[in-house]
């Protein structure tokens, strides 16, 4: 049980900035991410210490829980994508100077406004592969489908983002 | 944002990484998720203890030894009923124990003896011989089978008593030095008197009974069984 603890909390400390990003940049608000990402890991935890080491990829695990969240944030509540002015996200890097701070603070914001505006797989599958280098295998595994038509929705996701940022 | 290439664009994106979660919210997420999950460890090791408590408690040596002796006891105990075979006298099939006179065998020499003695009140002189040869017979059959099973029933041999005063009574025929019927009347008074000793008797029945005492122990077998049925008759 300690050995599940520490094995969990190790993958707790790999995956939470991951998950908390993906939910993010899904959601309308910081608060809803927060909220949606504890269910991701309390879930995440009762199925771990119920299946323990049978559990072979825990990453693609969460994500595939997170997504399900986050269907479920938006069918439960009927809650459109309405993306709040002052969702601005908490940035890592501290020292940056305030003017590299604001210019880097207002391209995160077009992005993350213009990635909500994607269709749901676009946006599942920009996030895994640009954000969190996930490979185009493990994207098809991830959402159940054969890997070249990940493909050309990835190519065509990231050619509906472009021009939702260049309209923006 | 103007115009923008895609290489610019994911580039872009990577500057999305710099999203993370306020840490002090993730600290306390983990350390509410892994708490959870402490306290039902604790429960569920709390049960497991205990159930631990109880499996050492019966796998003690002690109470393995003494709970080993019990069954040794009662596996003996068992064992021995099992393979201790039942009395066999149970057991024995019936043809091995020794036959009773069969009420048959009475009255095939109850028929011989009438033969007899019609043969012998006719007067019909030829046929007397084999008619007494088969009494010799028949009595040498009865006299073996009382003797290889002396309880027999008492009226099979208050039956042989009737025949014998029949035989008695039969004129003419010089049966009384056989020596089977000898034995037969013998057996059978002897038999008789014996009975008689065991019942309840009126005051004449037990002089009658003295009187038949007297006869056997002089070797008067049929006048002695004369007197018996006298007191049976009574």
């Amino acid at each position: 049980m300690d050995s599940l603890n520490e094995q969990f909390s190790q993958i707790y400390d790999q995956y939470i900035d991951k998950i908390y990003r993906f939910v993010f940049l899904k959601v309308d608000s910081q608060e809803t991410a927060q909220d949606i990402t504890s269910k991701v890991f309390t879930k995440g935890w009762e199925a771990f210490s119920a299946q323990g080491s049978t559990v072979k990829n825990p990453g693609a695990f969460l994500y595939q829980i997170a997504r399900n969240a986050v269907i479920d944030h938006y069918r439960g509540k009927g809650r459109s994508k309405v993306v709040p002015v002052d969702a601005s996200p908490d940035l890592a890097d501290q020292n940056l100077s305030a003017h590299d701070k604001a210019v880097l603070n207002a391209d995160i914001g077009i992005l993350t406004k213009s990635i909500k505006k994607l269709s749901k797989e676009h946006q599942d599958i920009i996030i895994l592969h640009y954000l969190e280098d996930m490979p185009i295998d493990d994207i098809a595994q991830l959402m159940g489908r054969p890997a070249g038509t990940i493909r050309v929705m990835l190519h065509r996701g990231l050619k509906d983002l472009k021009d939702i940022v260049q309209e923006s | 944002m103007t115009k923008i290439t895609e290489k610019q664009l994911i580039a872009s994106l990577s500057q999305l990484k710099e999203i993370k979660p306020n840490q002090e919210w993730a600290s306390l997420l983990k350390s509410q998720i892994l708490s959870e999950a402490t306290v039902e460890t604790k429960i569920t090791a709390q049960k497991v203890s205990f159930m631990e408590a109880m499996v050492s408690t019966f796998t003690s040596r002690k109470l393995v030894y003494a709970l080993s002796a019990f069954l040794f006891l009662v596996v003996g105990v068992f064992g021995i009923t099992k393979l201790t075979p039942a009395p066999q006298i149970a057991k024995q099939p019936a043809a091995l124990t020794t036959p009773m006179v069969s009420s048959q065998e009475v009255a095939m020499l109850n028929s011989k003896i009438k033969d007899l003695a019609s043969a012998s009140k006719a007067g019909n002189i030829a046929s007397i011989p084999p008619a007494v040869t088969e009494v010799k017979a028949k009595v040498s059959q009865v006299i073996k089978s009382i003797k290889d099973n002396p309880k027999q029933d008492p009226q099979t041999i208050k039956d042989i008593a009737a025949s014998l005063k029949t035989l008695a009574d039969v004129p003419g025929t010089d049966l009384s030095s056989n020596a089977d019927i000898k034995d037969l009347y013998q057996t059978v008074t002897q038999s008789q008197i014996s009975d008689l000793k065991k019942a309840t008797l009126t005051e004449d029945q037990k002089k009658t009974l003295t009187e038949v005492e007297d006869l056997y122990k002089q070797k008067k077998y049929s006048e002695a069984l004369e007197k018996i049925l006298l007191i049976n008759n009574k």
